[in-house]
């Protein structure tokens, strides 16, 4: 019996998710907010009734829509559906994961977060690719796997469901610091130190936040950078170049000409690293750059001249 | 005489029955207890017993670990149950290996069942009538000698009613206990919590429980003897078998999945620091998630309600051991106090004396009622979701449109009902005077010792005076920003912090502490309030943590959010 699959958003994601699922022979539903038209074996749809009689829905909405997105889906889901969402972002500065949107908007309990170094191409096209889900059901993971995995995608899981979230949504950063480094002609060792230390100290973050510092360490957190930095052009690369050649924010991200969720991110991040007395002079030092508060080579004065400690 | 007591902690005493009591439909289902506790415990017994039968490999693990632990435990406790026991276990270990599995089966089973009819309790109606009418005035008398006649007399005694206040939607609950299984889930601070909870439900009309209770209140022949006839099951946290758990979690999962309303302590033991519990032991909470699991799978349509439930004291008995034992590194591992307040009656007595005519000393909150998957029950009874709309919790246990029992799933929602609890227990927490002038003093030394570890500010006794003007008025600022963090729904203050005025309060608090506890925690000088003994102002404050940052202004954020990081150890 194939799997009733629902597919909410039809962004380069969303239609990338409804054809791997239609390609796996799932049922598939696509809502979105304007008619389109859509692959044979997918089914498009305005109304979003059409997600009650689904057991499998995919939200694939950027963070920014997901409040109205998820108050939407309270009023068609109960307790029998299960849910997963793929948004990079953080939603405000208390720093709220998409899980917990949801799980205060719908009364949907058994929720995860697929993040990693999946793109939309490679599973639009169903070329070699893995990911990692982020889930406290198991029965999730299977179904996900039913929907979209295969031979040329593998599906992990963990229990660490916010450190995914978190991971997930501060690469973007990183990403953006690693773009402003390449345009200023940093080599592959500078850029595996800011990588690495950066990735160290946002985990630091996360720690506290009750994520686990391991999982920033696999697919959702340096799994997810190395596919970004070994070139697959997200937006955020673009943002740091921008801005290393000496563009304001603003003109930066209008250049990319993409919404970038990655830096409202770690602001919020960061003044939660304040408060907690953590340490993170690489995240603190690009933000004052980007901001103006301090010059390209001040900052690189800056985190040089800082003591090294152990690892 | 040693002999004696143990006989009777082991053996509670049980009241001859001439007839045998027949249950009226009317009565609440724990009087149908006794008759049904033979199946209760047979029917524990076999579903551990047939999980361990297809599995051949488990089921000598399950008699390894059992032989193992009570020898360790036996050969600690060098009393006369070691005596008895350990023979036999030392025996049992060395046979293990060249037992067949029929004889392995036969050795489990008569384990588990050993360990159901000691974790089983009984019920007794006249003891229930008898206690529901006496103990309020019993403890009436002993906090007024002078009214325990007029109360003896009375149809209400009115010290328990002036002690002990109700806040809830007991309509409602009263409601729902008509309708499935209540399951009431308090927060813990104190021994006295389940004699009060007990005295809570039969003022509000609520069904009495049943609850595990510490084999270790047991000792005491006469609370043993109420406990056990009252339905409590009886908990040897010293016992580490995992077949214990086993069947205590059964034990009170078929108590749940019969309809039998419960209560369970999800913060396990008392909250030592006086802080509101934020993690919560997850096995007795399971244990009602699968009950509700297993019975949809049966097609029985048996709803379980959690009522999350704050107990809220202005003067703790136990309150200087307790913060004692949270100070010591050993208190994090000690989990049964035998020698604290608890034990000792003239404890009791100078405790309640203390606390009567100190109109609502005891705030007994029961929070909005929640389903197993922590969605808002409505007024009929069903599940809703957040704007109203009726659900079937039913559906969370389907897979593929097929209820079904899945460990790991019922586990997840566990966890995901013990993070609602958690929040709701901040939200139903109600301050109480005690515990607001001991956070603003204890503020106040944070604010006057920078950069001091916390063990040296404790140890400042004495040192520390505050004018008692700018006190008062910074109680005053306090209180009002706790009551606009009330009004947005993040938790309750008592009548006392609402009416009194900052001078009433303080007074009344220190009058709470001085007397009862062995160490002054703050005193009167002149105008000055010192500070006494730190660490009782620490254990009350502790209940503010969670609000602490926001009702703090100026130059004392700093000394707040010092303060809240102490959350961080809850």
């Amino acid at each position: 019996m194939s799997l009733r699959v629902g597919v909410v958003g039809a962004g380069g994601f969303g239609r990338a998710l409804a054809l791997a699922s239609a390609r796996n022979g799932q049922d598939v539903v696509l809502w979105s907010r304007e008619k389109r038209e859509l692959s044979d074996g997918i089914r498009p749809s305005t109304d979003i009734t059409s997600m009650r009689d689904r057991e499998l829905i995919f939200v694939a909405v950027p963070a920014r829509h997901a409040v109205p997105m998820a108050e939407q889906l309270g009023e068609v889901v109960d307790g029998r559906h299960l849910m997963v969402h793929i948004s990079r972002g953080l939603i405000g500065g208390e720093l709220q994961t998409l899980t917990k949107v949801i799980r205060e908007r719908t009364v949907c309990r058994r929720i995860g977060a697929l993040a990693g170094p999946l793109v939309a191409d490679a599973l639009a096209e169903g070329r070699p690719s893995g990911a990692i889900l982020g889930t406290g059901f198991s029965e999730l993971t299977e179904m996900v796997r039913d929907a979209i995995g295969g031979s040329d995608l593998r599906i992990y899981d963990t229990k660490d469901v916010i450190g995914v979230e978190l991971a997930s949504a501060t690469v973007g950063f990183l990403t953006v610091i690693l773009g402003y480094a390449q345009e200023l002609g940093a080599e592959p060792g500078t850029l595996a130190v800011v990588a690495t230390r950066g990735m160290v100290e946002i985990s630091r973050v996360g720690r506290t936040l009750g994520a686990e510092e391991s999982t920033f360490m696999g697919l959702a957190g340096l799994g997810d950078l190395i596919a970004a930095v070994a070139g697959d052009e997200r937006p955020e690369l673009r943002l740091g170049r921008a801005l290393a050649r000496g563009n304001n924010l603003q003109t930066a991200i209008g250049e990319v000409g993409a919404y970038v969720e990655g830096f409202e991110v770690a602001k919020h991040l960061l003044e939660h690293a304040r408060r907690h007395d953590l340490e993170t002079p690489i995240s603190s030092t690009f933000v004052a750059v980007s901001e103006g508060r301090m010059t390209p080579n001040d900052a690189i004065q800056a985190l040089m001249e800082r003591r090294v400690g152990t690892e | 005489m040693g002999m004696l007591k143990r006989f009777l902690s082991e053996r509670p005493l049980r009241l001859p029955h001439i007839r045998p009591y027949v249950p009226r439909p009317s009565d609440p289902s724990i009087f149908w207890f006794n008759s049904e506790r033979d199946d209760i415990v047979s029917d524990v017994v076999s579903r551990i017993c047939q999980a361990h039968e297809s599995d051949q490999s488990r089921l000598e693990m399950a008699l390894n670990d059992a032989a193992f632990h009570e020898i360790r435990r036996l050969e600690k406790q060098r009393d006369d149950e070691a005596r008895d026991r350990l023979g036999y276990w030392r025996s049992m270990i060395r046979r293990i290996g060249k037992m067949d599995a029929s004889e392995q089966r036969r050795v489990l089973h008569t384990i588990v069942t050993n360990m159901a009819r000691d974790v089983a309790g009984n019920f007794d109606p006249r003891v229930y009538r008898f206690a529901r009418h006496a103990i309020p005035r019993m403890i009436g008398g002993v906090m007024e000698p002078r009214r325990l006649t007029q109360d003896l007399m009375a149809s209400s005694p009115e010290a328990v009613g002036r002690v002990l206040r109700v806040q809830g939607d007991l309509d409602h609950l009263r409601y729902l206990q008509s309708q499935g299984s209540l399951v009431f889930v308090p927060t813990h601070s104190s021994n006295l919590d389940s004699i009060v909870l007990a005295q809570a439900l039969e003022i509000s009309g609520l069904p009495p429980v049943v609850y595990g209770a510490g084999k270790n209140l047991f000792t005491n022949p006469i609370i043993s003897f109420f406990m056990h006839n009252l339905g409590a099951y009886r908990i040897d946290r010293r016992i580490r078998v995992s077949l214990y758990k086993d069947v205590l979690k059964l034990y009170s999962q078929v108590m749940i999945e019969r309809g039998y309303h419960s209560l369970f302590f999800p913060g396990g033991t008392r909250s030592r620091s006086g802080m509101i519990e934020r993690h919560l032991k997850l096995g007795l909470l399971g244990s009602a998630v699968e009950a509700f699991t297993t019975n949809q799978v049966r097609r029985i349509d048996r709803p379980v309600y959690f009522v999350p439930t704050t107990i809220n004291y202005a003067l703790v008995l136990e309150a200087e051991t307790l913060i004692r034992d949270w100070l010591t590194e050993e208190g994090q591992a000690r989990y049964i106090i035998e020698d604290d307040e608890f034990s000792r009656i003239d404890r009791w007595v100078a405790f309640f004396r203390k606390v009567v005519g100190m109109r609502g000393a005891c705030i007994i909150r029961f929070g909005e009622p929640i389903d197993p998957f922590g969605n808002a029950v409505d007024g009929g009874g069903q599940s809703m979701t957040p704007t109203g709309r009726v659900i079937d919790p039913g559906g969370y246990v389907e897979h593929r449109g097929k209820p079904v029992v899945d460990e790991g799933r019922d586990a997840a929602y566990t966890r995901e009902l013990g993070e609602v609890l958690a929040t709701r227990y901040e939200r139903d927490t109600v301050l109480m005077s005690t515990q607001v002038v001991a956070h603003v003093l204890f503020r106040d030394l944070v604010q006057s010792t920078p950069g001091m570890d916390l063990f040296s500010r404790l140890r400042l006794r004495g040192e520390i005076g505050i004018e008692r003007e700018a006190l008062c008025q910074e109680l005053g600022e306090a209180r009002d920003r706790l009551c606009a963090l009330e009004a947005r729904g993040r938790m309750h203050t008592s009548e006392v912090v609402k009416e009194d005025s900052p001078s009433e309060m303080l007074e009344r608090a220190l009058s709470f502490w001085n007397g009862y506890h062995d160490s002054t925690a703050a005193s009167l000088e002149g105008n000055r309030v010192v500070l006494g003994d730190p660490s009782l102002l620490l254990y009350y404050q502790n209940r503010l943590v969670p609000y602490a940052e926001e009702i703090a202004s100026g130059d004392r954020v700093q000394a707040a959010c010092e303060i809240q990081k102490l959350g961080a150890h809850r």
